[in-house]
């Protein structure tokens, strides 16, 4: 891959991550300890420690469409090895909220943003998750309706989906939190 | 009759585990001349060494063979025993059986017959063995320190603080060296000058130092405690003692446009008589007379002249030779940067707005050609952006030197630091292989220049850089990201590799000291004593050792000094008596030996008669020189020389017993 770097554009990609992030890129030594303890790095088309890089030169186009922000499961492993006290699951956040407001579709890890959205939309209308619906609207955003069907007895035995979905009481506060944040 | 001891020492179980020390003993009874031998558990011991000062009492013993570790180990601490009981040092032999047999093999039984053989052979060499008196060196108690740079000037001050006289020479107009010409230090931001000129001034003003500035020394003779140094002063055309240092001259001066000058790395003009630096101790000018009109037109120009109030300009002056005689010589001749046009493709010398770090100092410096406002050499314009490329020359054994020269990783952050402090909103970028931070607060430093400076340091090489619309593109590879960027940048600073001084090479054979294969000054022993050169007397100091920065420049130097005020704390310097001598009788006076010596230790000397009529010349060693290495020996056609201790009789008689 080649990178021109422009200047301005650098800068103004640069700033805005870190102000969404309350974190300076420069802190990052690149010793890779992130991608070493990343659980799923396997199946990144960059590491954690590249897509910090990245960033910092301003490649914005490539990492607005990387498989990784989308890959990472936020398990904070990461984070909480970095030995400079870096917020690497956070830049993988940012950068997700900056895809999302570019409308930039992830051409590989599609159902990975559907999810998302789905996720969100369920925490927005419940005060918290309803399994099922989660589920059916996932399903039906992505339209593979049979994948993983023969797990859902089990579940259902041992509790992790109910038939019914409940609301939490403040539910004015989480629409709140949702109005702040758009 | 010989009368031998003979000790084995089990060290633990280091010799005793692989090799039969009790058949050693055993066999050594057995030998000729032997009268007693003994094994012991650990012979350096207190007990130990009783016991072998015991049995030379007791025995009347005139000789002793100790079957034990390395002599480098423990051969002072016998040879110390034996000379309490009377015995010549000379007479303790080591067969060194513990690294050249224990630890290297693992067949007792051969190892057994091993070790016995190398202890019959130190039996017969005793046996031959001659008393042997040290050697006394009386020492004249004057130093010369070769290079005005800041491990030289160190090195003058403190031997100078120690009462003993010093002789400094330096081959530039001033001296500062280097150091004089940086901005600020890093990590602390000192500013160079502020921290250096006093320490000139001191030089200047202290009554042990005496200053030969644009002077080079020219030969060196003799030996440690007495050296004969000849200093060739060049023409200043400047009558020093009655120069006042106005500038009246320099600045009448026609020649204003025309020469480069060398102390800004050829970023200004000089005029043909100049001072390199306004606060250049002395402050005495130079006239370059290779750029003089006077000396170009057939004498018409007489400005200076004219303009000089105390008339101190002499166009007919001369070089002078000065002789002088020291016991001590520092070297501390410095370094020079690599040639950067080497690398065609940063294009240097072919792109103005390439520069050295020397370069990119200068304009740093308050002092320098743009009163240190940074500026593009092309266009004078203030740069946005720099692109720093680290390792140019360094690292890279094909086009340049494998070695790293361990101060660009530092310099170049510093530049960077202060290219952000003077230059707002302005974007430094870094490429560089590793970044050595290793010293006190360097670490912090460079992160310092990342994190709060914002430079951004890319991992990897730069592979071509041209010019394209007032702009030079610098195309380089992140590995970080896997990446090939290409950055617009308005100035390309090139971290340039260090190498020794031009002509180091010359000075270290002068001196009869080694030197590496890049021309760097060799230590004697490079962890236990870096400050000694391979010739006794003669010391190191600073950069010219080795790429180093200037604390360690500064520690070189005072390590130099204090050895040298330890050499001058004693009256006489003792040198080992193992040394070649010459057996005049036989010498046929072919110096054959004077040729392979590698040391410059042998001379002719005249046997004259009663009415002082020379009969023969024969070769003469030099003790003061001399190191006992043997190659003249090898190199005698008459077999007439030996070295004491390691006669060919006894090298014979060692062979031999091996084969009884």
């Amino acid at each position: 891959m080649k990178t021109v770097i422009n200047e301005e554009n650098r800068r103004n990609f640069v700033s805005l991550v870190e102000s969404m992030l309350h974190d300076k890129l420069s802190k990052c030594y690149q010793c890779g300890k992130c991608s070493a303890g990343c659980p799923v790095n396997f199946e990144m088309d960059y590491t954690p420690n590249q897509i910090i890089k990245m960033t910092e030169l301003g490649m914005e186009d490539a990492v607005l469409n990387s498989k990784t922000i989308w890959l990472c499961v936020s398990c904070n492993t990461c984070s909480t090895r970095c030995p400079k006290g870096f917020e690497v699951t956070g830049i993988m956040d940012v950068l997700r909220e900056i895809a999302e407001k570019k409308d930039i579709i992830s051409k590989v890890e599609k159902e990975v943003q559907v999810f998302h959205e789905v996720f969100l939309d369920n925490v927005k209308s419940n005060g918290r998750i309803f399994e099922l619906e989660l589920v059916g609207k996932y399903k039906l955003k992505t339209r593979r309706l049979f994948r993983d069907m023969f797990l859902a007895p089990k579940m259902f035995e041992k509790g992790k989906l109910r038939i019914s979905g409940e609301k939490i009481s403040g539910l004015n506060q989480i629409a709140k939190i949702f109005k702040d944040f758009e | 009759m010989s009368r031998i001891g003979v000790f084995v020492c089990w060290c633990g179980s280091n010799i005793a585990g692989t090799v039969d020390v009790a058949k050693i003993t055993e066999e050594a009874k057995k030998v000729p001349g032997v009268v007693t031998a003994v094994d012991y558990k650990y012979m350096c011991s207190d007990p130990g060494q009783n016991s072998l000062r015991n049995m030379i009492r007791e025995q009347n013993l005139t000789g002793v063979v100790l079957a034990a570790c390395s002599p480098h180990m423990h051969e002072n601490t016998f040879r110390k025993a034996a000379v309490k009981e009377g015995l010549n040092p000379y007479f303790v032999e080591i067969a060194n059986i513990r690294e050249q047999v224990s630890w290297v093999h693992e067949d007792k039984e051969r190892a057994t017959q091993k070790a016995i053989d190398l202890m019959k052979m130190m039996v017969e060499k005793v046996k031959r063995d001659k008393p042997i008196e040290d050697v006394r060196v009386p020492l004249n108690k004057r130093a010369l320190v070769i290079g005005g740079g800041i491990s030289g000037i160190q090195a003058a001050l403190d031997i100078a603080s120690g009462g003993v006289e010093v002789l400094l020479v330096e081959k530039e107009p001033s001296i500062g060296g280097r150091m004089i010409q940086l901005d600020e230090t890093f990590p602390t931001l000192d500013c160079s000058s502020c921290i250096m000129t006093p320490k000139m001034v001191e030089v200047n003003q202290n009554p042990n130092i005496k200053l030969y500035t644009y002077s080079e020394v020219e030969d060196v003779s003799g030996y440690i405690g007495n050296f004969k140094v000849k200093i060739r002063k060049k023409t200043k055309s400047v009558i020093e003692k009655d120069c006042t240092g106005c500038g009246e001259c320099w600045n009448v001066c026609p020649m204003h446009k025309n020469v480069k000058s060398e102390f800004n790395m050829n970023l200004s003009e000089r005029t043909a008589i100049y001072v390199p630096f306004p606060q250049a101790v002395p402050l005495v000018p130079v006239l370059d007379r290779s750029a003089c009109l006077h000396f170009k037109k057939g004498g018409k120009c007489v400005k200076c002249y004219e303009a000089c109030g105390p008339k101190c300009i002499d166009f007919d002056m001369k070089d002078e030779i000065v002789e002088e005689t020291v016991g001590a010589i520092v070297a501390a001749t410095g370094y020079d940067l690599m040639d950067n046009s080497i690398y065609g493709e940063y294009g240097y010398g072919k792109y103005k707005d390439v520069v050295s770090g020397l370069q990119f100092e200068r304009l740093l410096s308050a002092s320098g050609p743009t009163e240190g406002v940074i500026k593009r050499p092309s266009d004078g314009t203030t740069p946005q952006t720099i692109v720093f490329i680290q390792c140019v020359g360094s690292r890279d054994p094909e086009k340049g030197v494998p070695y790293c020269s361990k101060v660009c990783c530092m310099y170049t952050a510093k530049h960077a630091k202060l290219f952000a402090h003077k230059v707002h909103g302005s974007q430094s970028y870094v490429f560089y292989i590793d970044i050595r931070a290793t010293s006190k607060g360097y670490e912090e430093f460079v992160r310092g220049v990342m994190e709060q400076d914002g430079a951004i340091y890319l991992r990897g090489r730069v592979s071509k850089i041209y010019e394209d619309g007032g702009k030079l593109i610098v195309k380089g590879a992140d590995t970080l990201s896997g990446n090939q960027v290409e950055i617009a940048a308005d100035m390309v600073v090139l971290a340039t590799g260090v190498i020794p001084k031009n002509g180091a090479g010359k000075v270290a054979q002068m001196l009869g000291i080694s030197y590496d294969k890049y021309g760097f000054f060799t230590e004697s022993h490079p962890k236990l004593r870096p400050a000694e050169s391979s010739t006794a007397g003669i010391f190191l100091a600073g950069m010219a050792q080795g790429p180093r920065d200037i604390p360690e420049s500064v520690v070189s130097g005072s390590a130099a000094a204090s050895k040298i005020l330890g050499l001058f704390s004693k009256n006489e310097y003792e040198v080992e008596g193992t040394i070649a001598s010459v057996n005049e009788a036989t010498c046929v006076a072919c110096f054959y030996c004077q040729r392979v010596c590698g040391f410059n230790a042998i001379g002719p000397k005249e046997i004259k008669d009663r009415s002082g009529k020379i009969i023969k010349v024969v070769a003469n060693v030099n003790p003061g020189l001399c190191t006992g290495c043997g190659a003249c020996v090898n190199a005698c056609f008459s077999k007439s020389i030996d070295v004491k201790g390691f006669t060919d009789d006894q090298i014979y008689a060692e062979i031999r017993s091996l084969a009884i």
